[in-house]
């Protein structure tokens, strides 16, 4: 249809192509982020994306880092969920290493984990809805329901969004009294949070004029481009690591994988919302099972923070993945059995989801793009690392 | 279409109507929003999961507690009593510091040249801290611990390279923001002092505001240590503690009484108890007063924490009728200021 418009246009007119750049500086590009589109009148031709502006020197900072002095790190990642950063990398240290996690640990870690996802999916569907011009109501009804959490998790890690809280073989301490009667106090108050947002916004005719149809993801490309997270599953094909490979205790617990069917950023927001009542779905299996678990809250054998220090792997290599609210987060670790990792790779599902951005804009507006780009849920300190 | 897997299965989720319709759904989002903008009238916040009410916190003078764990900047601890540090510069925290801002060096005898256990200079780069609490985590000796103390901003850069003038706390300050945690820690803590003191001699390993007043002996320090932990009178410049966590009707009452209070000469009260708000004629001294007499807290540096009691303060003055001094305002500005303020506060009561 653009591209029949387009042809129309020019036989008619004699237009010309313009570059554009939005960014790197642009309050729209969720960070310091800059593409490139060749527009045609409104229309766009072609997009670039160009990143690299928040490049930090992750990788090579866990390279010459111990394996422990690595996780604070990982926080700064995808700073919205530091507590799935710090799962990736856990998994993957005691994978290289071998070490045992206790049940209870684990029901803390998928605990934390289903939180954030929770949380980020909140502020993701916000700040995807403020990218179309609804400005401040449904983003402050997200962040009111993310501040609740962070909350939490301030009480139990003692900070609010470069939590830290994971260690090699556990948690680095176990939830406060005080943290279960403001969990239960939250999950009273989530589920009228998920009904009054999809109230809010699930038929509000403008956001469905704005996202049906926009920025259609294909299956086959999807899949080409490995994307994953949400952004796959709208695309309709059944993807989640929590299934696919459960890792932890995710092969203990009930819960569904909401899939799309057509793709676009409309199927992308309708997930989003589905994922948060899902990972209510596990919270409340664990605050069910938790009193009942085994184990403390750390492996005794790693308890000491010595040990996590003085910790050389084996000689060898491990991929840890997980998933993260934005898609496959994985840790691919070298040991040469020293101290610090030989190789630290980190595979960053918003760097991965950002790459068909071009193929996912090209013959929409421009002011589709901002949409588009929002509803792949990106954080720049993840892209760059 | 769907997959069905061990626990659970995929399935598509309903887009709902395909024809989009004359506004129906725009004004289904306006009557939750409108539901909200009612709620917030009347209604009280009890607990978190109620949060539709009115929930706002009048930041400086209120504040919510902030949770035992809170980390934000690492603190050395001394000993109350003698002024020993709890530290032996062992260079855990200098190893594990993954940014690299702690720098230590270890004390000497003057004499015999040997290493005692305990710390010479001690700085932390508060500016490239990260607050992980990996140094606090690692410390054998519980002798570093992270601040509950958030409000750091200064304009001036190098201030925020703090040594041991500015890190050291006695460890009653600890025990008031983290009672759990000095409780699981205090036993072994206080029994390696004891031992480390034993071989410190002279200054060596006392805190820098002790040093030049009287001390006690070395071999009195056992019974110290121990005499030091209660430490109910010492207490230090108070954590910010919560005024009260629930906004209720009379919070206007409430906060004018602590402004008053305030306006009394004393830094601002933030950690004042609403009891003791609330009878504001002879309360607002005494509040003030623990607060003042504060023992031994020397502030991070030059510009940060002590503006906070010196720095503008929060005076009824100021925020209910006046202007602050340096504001070029006519006259019947601040005139109408005045007025439209305090009709304001009648409307609140």
């Amino acid at each position: 249809m653009p591209q029949n418009s387009k042809l129309i246009v020019n036989a008619m007119l004699k237009t010309q192509e313009l570059q554009l750049n939005i960014g790197p500086q642009h309050p729209s590009t969720h960070g310091v982020f800059r593409l490139i589109v060749t527009v045609d009148g409104e229309t766009v031709i072609d997009l670039k994306p160009v990143f690299g502006y928040l490049h930090r020197n992750h990788e090579q900072l866990g390279e010459v880092s111990t394996y422990i002095q690595s996780m604070p790190f990982t926080d700064r990642l995808d700073y919205f969920n530091s507590m799935a950063n710090n799962f990736g990398l856990s998994i993957a240290v005691e994978k290289l290493a071998g070490i045992e996690v206790p049940q209870r640990a684990n029901y803390i870690r998928v605990l934390m984990a289903e939180l954030t996802r929770i949380l980020n999916h909140a502020a993701a569907v916000a700040f995807m809805i403020n990218d179309m011009g609804a400005w401040q109501t449904p983003l402050a009804y997200g962040m009111r329901e993310r501040e609740k959490i962070l909350d939490l998790f301030e009480m139990a890690s003692g900070a609010r969004m470069m939590c830290n809280y994971f260690r090699f073989g556990g948690v680095v301490r176990d939830l406060p009294p005080e943290f279960m009667p403001q969990l239960h106090d939250l999950m009273r108050g989530l589920p009228t949070f998920f009904d009054e947002f999809e109230r809010l916004l699930r038929e509000n005719e403008i956001l469905m004029l704005r996202s049906q149809g926009v920025g259609i993801l294909p299956k086959e490309l999807a899949a080409s481009y490995s994307v994953t997270g949400p952004v796959l599953r709208a695309s309709g094909i059944a993807y989640d690591i929590r299934k696919a490979e459960p890792y932890s205790v995710y092969d203990e617990l009930d819960f569904d994988v909401p899939i799309g069917s057509v793709g676009d950023v409309y199927d992308r927001f309708l997930i989003r919302i589905e994922e948060m009542r899902q990972s209510y779905r596990l919270v409340q299996q664990i605050i069910e099972r938790l009193p009942d678990t085994t184990g403390g809250h750390i492996n005794p054998a790693m308890a000491n923070i010595g040990k996590q220090k003085a910790l050389r792997p084996p000689a060898g290599d491990a991929y840890g993945r997980v998933e993260s609210p934005k898609g496959e987060l994985g840790f691919y670790l070298v040991s040469d059995g020293s101290t610090r990792p030989y190789r630290y790779k980190v595979r960053a599902p918003s760097f991965i989801n950002l790459t068909p951005l071009g193929d996912m804009c090209r013959g929409h507006k421009v002011a589709d793009v901002v949409v588009i780009l929002g509803s792949i849920d990106i954080v720049m300190g993840e892209v760059d690392r | 279409m769907t997959v069905e897997f061990a626990r659970g299965k995929s399935y598509v989720v309903d887009r709902g109507k395909p024809k989009t319709r004359a506004g129906q759904g725009m004004l289904a989002g306006l009557d939750v929003v409108i539901r909200h903008f009612f709620s917030a009238f009347g209604k009280k916040v009890e607990t978190q999961a109620d949060t539709s009410g009115v929930f706002t916190v009048q930041y400086p003078e209120e504040r919510l507690e902030l949770p035992q764990a809170f980390r934000n900047f690492p603190i050395l601890l001394f000993d109350d009593a003698t002024g020993h540090e709890l530290c032996t510069s062992c260079f855990q925290c200098e190893r594990i510091c993954p940014p690299q801002v702690i720098h230590m060096s270890q004390a000497t005898d003057p004499v015999t040249g040997k290493a005692i256990p305990a710390v010479k200079e001690f700085v932390i780069e508060y500016d490239a801290c990260m607050s992980c609490g990996l140094c606090a985590e690692v410390c054998p000796f519980d002798a570093i611990k992270m601040d509950h103390e958030f409000e750091l901003a200064t304009s001036d850069h190098l201030s925020m390279t703090v040594d041991k003038a500015g890190l050291d706390r006695p460890i009653s300050y600890y025990q008031a923001i983290a009672p759990r945690f000095w409780e699981e820690a205090k036993d072994s803590a206080l029994k390696k002092l004891a031992g480390n003191m034993k071989r410190r001699s002279g200054n060596i390993g006392i805190t820098p505001s002790f040093i030049g007043k009287a001390q006690k002996a070395a071999p009195a320090a056992a019974k110290a240590v121990s005499a030091a932990t209660p430490a109910v009178a010492a207490k230090p410049a108070t954590p910010p503690a919560p005024i009260g966590k629930n906004m209720s009707e009379d919070k206007l009452a409430r906060l004018v009484a602590i402004r008053a209070a305030n306006a009394g000469g004393a830094p601002a009260a933030v950690a004042a108890p609403v009891a003791a708000a609330a009878d504001v004629d002879h309360g607002g001294a005494e509040v003030a007063a623990p607060v003042a007499a504060a023992p031994v807290r020397t502030a991070p540096s030059g510009g940060t924490s002590a503006a906070l009691s010196t720095g503008v303060p929060f005076n009824a003055d100021n925020i209910l009728g006046g202007v602050p001094e340096n504001t070029a305002m006519v006259e019947d500005k601040i005139e109408r200021l005045k007025s439209i303020r305090s009709g304001n506060i009648g409307k609140g009561e």
